[in-house]
């Protein structure tokens, strides 16, 4: 590689001299250039750098190789009646036969990253999506409302697994989609961007559960225009590494956002559930929900921002709030509830807990004769379910795959 | 059936731990309603705590047996396979866990240890639907999680459901009265009445005699600082509310 | 520059004031302006002052530690740190801004030219006993006894007239301590730190820099270097101290930076309450102020920590005003101990202070109460942090954040609890109030647990000022303003009766002063 090239990250691991490798071999594209540019001027995030003080990927990700846990390959979403979008690290497939009033466009050339800078692991796959004859970006647009879901799996055995998908859903438009992340590969990095305008509705459903050796992170870029209606449930398992970001804006009068996440953590997981709302218009809405239950070795982590600016951030109604457990001893948990606020007419809240279940619980629930394990399987599952029932048709599964963990 | 005797407890950890109950002798035989009655600070929360082996509280001497067997070393839900159930004075909000699941899961639990056959569905919602009918208790409410956004008085009602979906053998009420207004009293006294028979004890915790003209019972107690000082039949009741217990308490003193 | 939608909320150059929907417009409007004459403790002193040499060099730290005649550990303690500094940057995290400070252009030397020292309480110049007077401190121990003498030791006269010791820093040097006498026969030792080093040296050694190191931070890191006074504080084993300790800081001199250093420490079973005022002069420079504040507390030892930080604001163009970047940090070393901080923050252009605990004693307690109130251009980044480390500990963390004006308030602070810290238990409550549309309420609380039966639990709110309340206050016969503070009042009620009373009636003042003109 050249010298320049080498030069793009300061005191870079083997790691990031990979990634600077595989961005040399992609075919020049100045809006390619400005996405990796963004990534490499901190390169991996660490946790030196506020918001990765917990989630250190320099640290994770040493070298850019197999792993050596595969991992589980069982994709546990339905796709009966599902369009599947399958991004593996050798390339991706997608439906040929598509219903009207839904559109894919797929573009050798990378598309522009407006928030880069804020996103430097959605930076990185933005750079990195795609290749030579494969497209950087999967454009989708969306007309319709009586849709199949869209489902995108991210899976399959290799070094490294990059994606980028921007959805548009054009006024009134609904549309429901649905992401697994599998792992297998040593490191994926996922940048999804969906965008609603006047009155969309959207509903996504994010599911990750990978191998003990996979980093992994999933960041979104979310916009919402006048009236739309933003829904999202993930339900998180961790690996090595995950992150889970999710940063959304409201940017017209009126939309509404429900952000729920559940992180199951077991030893040697750690599960990053990372988001940041930013109220730029008036009147706008967001319910935060994110439950967490971590084993001993696990480790959780929940940060979560509402920023709502001067002027155009007035009549905001936000509440976030983090509930987690730590089962056993040797869980960890770690908490940023924050709110960045610049308007006085506001409603913002948050709250949050971190502990065992509730004793006053346990024993209301022994008095009437359930064993102990039993009640805490009962109460644990009820806590986490919590977070799970605005996941429409897949909560079920969901709530299912919860509760075979929790039995473990 | 219940029988209680010199019994000490202590309420709270290591150096914070106070002795509240002093020495609390006690029989309630079977099918005999007894009532406790005291002045706040008592110990008549802590009494219904011990014996259903809630945490925190330990018991530092004496004995409780139920039917013979001793209860004191037992877990919760082993005392409560054995029959006891205790009414709680606050019922527990269970957000995310429904009535029905939450009963069922209890009664089978129950009914594992005693080494019974599960319940059938089918048997467990008509079963559910008689007692529902019969405490106007609303279908829907049965399917909402335990005890979240009820009213005092549902939540009463709602102890009294489960108790008669349970059927216990030993029945502790704290409290039961607190927070109800006249129609709910009522509603709930007939369930409990509903319940007396001659193989099942009750023990009526109050601090007012107003539940005592629903629910008559054949004795009661008067517990100060952790004991009993005073026991005889229903009027003893009348007298507490007449005289208040500093004048009864003198009098024992 | 399109300030008021783009994406540079913290730039603010708009002049113009929206005006919103249902807030009165005088109320936004009048939020804007912070007078000046609001601030009564704005005067100075007309006093001859001696200065170190301009600026920051090993020559300056000589020349300190050669006035203040100390022994060369302390020298060679002062020099080490300085060097560390060097190699240190000042800390970018926190949600200020302010102009990059030239550390060249300060004096780290002021004192009254008279002389450091004097013998009684008559040596110390006029001016400034008189400016102690303005300030309404009761420094003259003859005033403080008039109302006491004789009947003293009665618990009635006791009340009425709270006697309390007072430590008065003026620029740089200690000018008087009061009551110290009596103190002495109680065995607690109560005296400037420079006085302690000479005649307490081997518990000044034991105990400095052991809560906050040396290299702690940046500013602490400046103050080990350059500390002028401060107070220091040793409450023997056993000894309830008979009466309030108190420092009260007065910053004088122009280009002047204040770095004074206190250390209290409370032997076994020991309990002290510490009340701290602080006021300077209003000047156009920005003064830096760069305090370390070490609290030690041993086995069942408790120290109660009272803040009142009334340094100048700044104008209401933020022209002016207190750099306040301050260290305070309490360690409960041994089993039981309890260490509360209460303060009540409404002045300085610039806060940086997190008053902390290190829970390190089995069942050991910390506590945070706080009241920030920002006005005008302020900006205040304050919080606290609860390092869990022995068994059973507890903390509690409550923070009443008031912005108004332009102003900008940030809670941040920490709660962690270590894999030793057993059945630890935290409780938060952070709320902000806005009045006005032009100031920025933030909180930032991390919050890291590491036990399976710790119980955390954090809540926090933003509001404003209830329409509601408001209205019904006022159709009940209230002014405007009147009703304001009787709202703001009630919002940092929980807060102001952890105070002190003779401290809560000057707190409660204080921000009624703070808030003035914040509403129509």
């Amino acid at each position: 590689m050249t010298t320049a090239l080498r030069d793009l990250i300061a005191n870079p691991n083997a790691a990031e001299l990979e990634l600077i490798a595989r961005y040399g071999m992609l075919p020049e594209d100045a809006r390619r250039e400005r996405a990796f540019e963004a990534f490499a001027k901190g390169g991996l995030p660490h946790r030196r750098v506020e918001g990765w003080r917990w989630t250190d990927f320099k640290a994770a990700l040493p070298v850019i190789e197999t792993p050596a846990d595969p991992g589980p390959s069982e994709d546990p979403l339905p796709t009966d009646g599902a369009l599947v979008f399958s991004f593996t690290p050798t390339g991706f497939t997608w439906p040929e036969d598509l219903p009207e009033g839904i559109r894919v466009l797929a573009k050798p050339e990378a598309q522009a990253f407006g928030a880069s800078e804020e996103m430097p692991l959605g930076a990185l796959a933005a750079a990195l999506a795609g290749g030579k004859t494969k497209p950087g970006t999967l454009m989708i647009e969306v007309t319709g409302q009586d849709l199949p879901r869209l489902h995108f799996r991210f899976s399959g055995a290799g070094e490294a697994n990059f994606a980028r998908v921007q959805i548009i859903l054009r006024p009134g438009a609904k549309l429901a989609i649905s992401e697994s992340y599998l792992g297998g590969a040593g490191f994926t990095a996922s940048l999804m961007e969906f965008s609603l305008q006047a009155g969309a509705e959207f509903s996504r459903t994010v599911y990750q559960r990978s191998g003990k050796t996979d980093v992994l992170a999933a960041t979104a870029a979310v916009q919402l225009d006048e009236g739309a209606d933003y829904r999202q449930t993930t339900l998180a398992f961790g690996s090595k590494l995950a992150r889970l970001e999710t940063r959304l804006t409201h940017q017209e009068t009126g939309a509404k956002a429900t952000l729920n996440a559940a992180y199951l953590c077991a030893a040697g997981h750690h599960a990053d559930i990372t988001t940041e709302v930013r109220h730029g218009a008036p009147s706008c809405g967001t319910r935060q929900l994110t439950k967490g239950a971590v084993l001993d070795g696990g480790r959780g982590v929940y940060q979560g921002k509402f920023f709502v600016p001067r002027n155009v951030g007035q009549k905001t109604d936000a509440d976030m709030q983090h509930n987690a457990l730590l089962l056993e001893e040797g869980a960890e948990v770690f908490a940023k509830p924050e709110l960045e606020i610049y308007a006085d007419d506001v409603e913002c809240a948050h709250g949050n807990t971190s502990g065992a279940l509730d004793a006053n619980q346990m024993f209301y629930m022994r008095q009437r004769g359930i064993a102990e394990e039993e009640a805490r399987a009962l109460l644990t599952e009820a806590f986490i379910a919590e977070a799970l029932e605005e996941a429409g048709e897949l909560e079920d599964v969901l709530r299912e795959q919860a509760r075979a963990w929790l039995a473990r | 059936m219940l029988k209680i005797e010199n019994l000490t407890a202590t309420v709270g950890e290591a150096e914070e731990a106070k002795q509240i109950i002093n020495g609390l002798t006690l029989e309630v035989p079977a099918g005999e309603v007894h009532a406790i009655m005291g002045p706040n600070g008592a110990g008549k929360s802590t009494l219904s705590y011990v014996l259903t082996g809630r945490s925190g509280y330990e018991v530092t001497g004496g004995s409780a047996t139920l039917n013979g067997e001793d209860i004191l070393e037992m877990e919760p839900e082993e005392r409560a396979a054995k029959g006891m159930f205790l009414s709680f004075q606050y019922p527990v909000e269970i957000p995310g866990v429904p009535v029905m699941t939450f009963v069922r899961t209890a009664m089978n639990s129950q009914r594992k240890l005693r080494g019974e056959e599960e319940i059938s569905a089918p048997d467990f919602i008509k079963k559910s639907r008689e007692i529902a009918k019969q405490l106007k208790l609303d279908a829907e409410m049965l399917k909402r999680p335990v005890n979240v956004g009820f009213s005092g008085g549902e939540k009463k009602r709602l102890e009294i459901y489960q108790m008669m979906m349970l059927e216990p053998s030993f029945l502790i009420l704290d409290e039961t009265d607190s927070g109800l207004d006249i129609d709910a009293l009522k509603t709930v006294a007939e369930g409990v009445n509903a319940m007396r028979s001659p193989d099942r004890g009750m023990l009526v915790i109050t601090h007012y005699q107003r539940l005592l003209d629903y629910i008559k019972p054949d004795k009661v107690h008067v517990l100060s600082a952790g004991r009993i000082i005073k026991t005889g039949g229903p009027d003893l009741a009348l007298r507490l509310e007449a005289e208040g217990y500093e004048g009864v308490l003198g009098e024992a003193v | 520059m399109d300030c008021c939608g783009g994406t540079d909320e913290h730039e603010d150059d708009c002049t113009e004031v929206t005006v919103k929907e249902g807030i009165d417009a005088k109320t936004v409007e009048a939020a804007k302006a912070l007078e000046s004459e609001n601030y009564s403790a704005g005067f100075s002193t007309e006093i001859e002052t001696e200065y170190s040499p301009k600026g920051l060099s090993e020559d300056t730290i000589r020349f300190i530690s050669a006035k203040k005649e100390e022994p060369e550990w302390l020298l060679e303690w002062r020099l080490a740190a300085y060097r560390r500094w060097l190699t240190m940057e000042e800390p970018t995290w926190a949600k200020v801004r302010y102009e990059p400070i030239d550390y060249q252009e300060y004096y780290y030397y002021a004192a009254p030219k008279s002389g450091a020292k004097y013998e009684s309480i008559d040596d110390v110049p006029k001016e400034i006993l008189e400016t102690y007077e303005k300030l309404g401190i009761p420094l003259r121990e003859a005033e403080v006894l008039l109302g006491v003498k004789g009947a003293a030791e009665t618990a009635a006269t006791a009340r009425e007239a709270p006697r309390v010791a007072v430590d008065a820093v003026f620029d740089s040097v200690s000018v008087a301590t009061t009551f110290r006498k009596e103190l002495e026969k109680a065995g607690v030792i109560f005296m400037s730190i420079s006085e302690a080093v000479r005649e307490h040296p081997e518990l000044v050694k034991k105990y400095l820099g052991s809560v906050v190191p040396q290299s702690d931070n940046y500013f602490a890191t400046l103050n080990s270097a350059v500390f002028s006074d401060g107070t220091f504080v040793y409450v023997p084993k056993g000894v309830r101290c008979p009466m309030e300790l108190s420092t009260y800081f007065r910053m004088n001199a122009e280009n002047t930076g204040q770095f004074e250093r206190t250390l209290i420490v409370c032997d076994e079973g020991a309990y002290v309450s510490y009340l701290e005022g602080c006021t300077a002069p209003m000047r156009d420079e920005n003064q830096l102020h760069a305090a370390v504040v070490e609290l030690v507390a041993l086995d069942d030892a408790e120290i109660k920590y009272s803040t009142v930080q009334n340094w100048w604001p700044g104008d209401e163009n933020g022209k002016g005003g207190i750099y306040n970047f301050v260290t305070k940090r309490g360690d409960c070393r041994g089993p039981r101990s309890k260490i509360s901080w209460t303060q009540v923050e409404t002045g300085s252009a610039v806060t940086w202070k997190y008053p902390s605990c290190i829970l390190r004693g089995d069942d050991s307690v910390g506590e945070f109460y706080s009241i920030a109130v920002t006005n005008g251009r302020q900006q205040a980044d304050t919080g606290t942090k609860m390092i869990h480390l022995g068994k059973r500990t507890k903390s509690r963390i409550i923070s009443k954040g008031i912005s108004a004006g332009k102003s900008d308030n940030t809670y941040r602070g920490l709660v962690s609890i270590n894999k030793r810290a057993e059945k630890a238990r935290n409780f938060t409550q952070c709320d902000s109030l806005l009045i006005g549309g032009r100031c920025g309420a933030h909180t930032v609380p991390y919050v890291e647990n590491r036990r399976a039966d710790a119980q955390l639990e954090h809540e926090a709110t933003t509001t404003k000022l209830s329409e509601d309340q408001l209205f019904y206050a006022r159709q009940r016969g209230l002014g405007e303003e009147q009703a304001v503070a009787l709202l703001v009042n009630g919002f940092v009620r929980e807060v102001l009766q952890e105070l002190p009373m003779e401290f809560a009636v000057e707190a409660q003042k204080l921000l009624e002063v703070s808030l003035e003109g914040s509403v129509g």
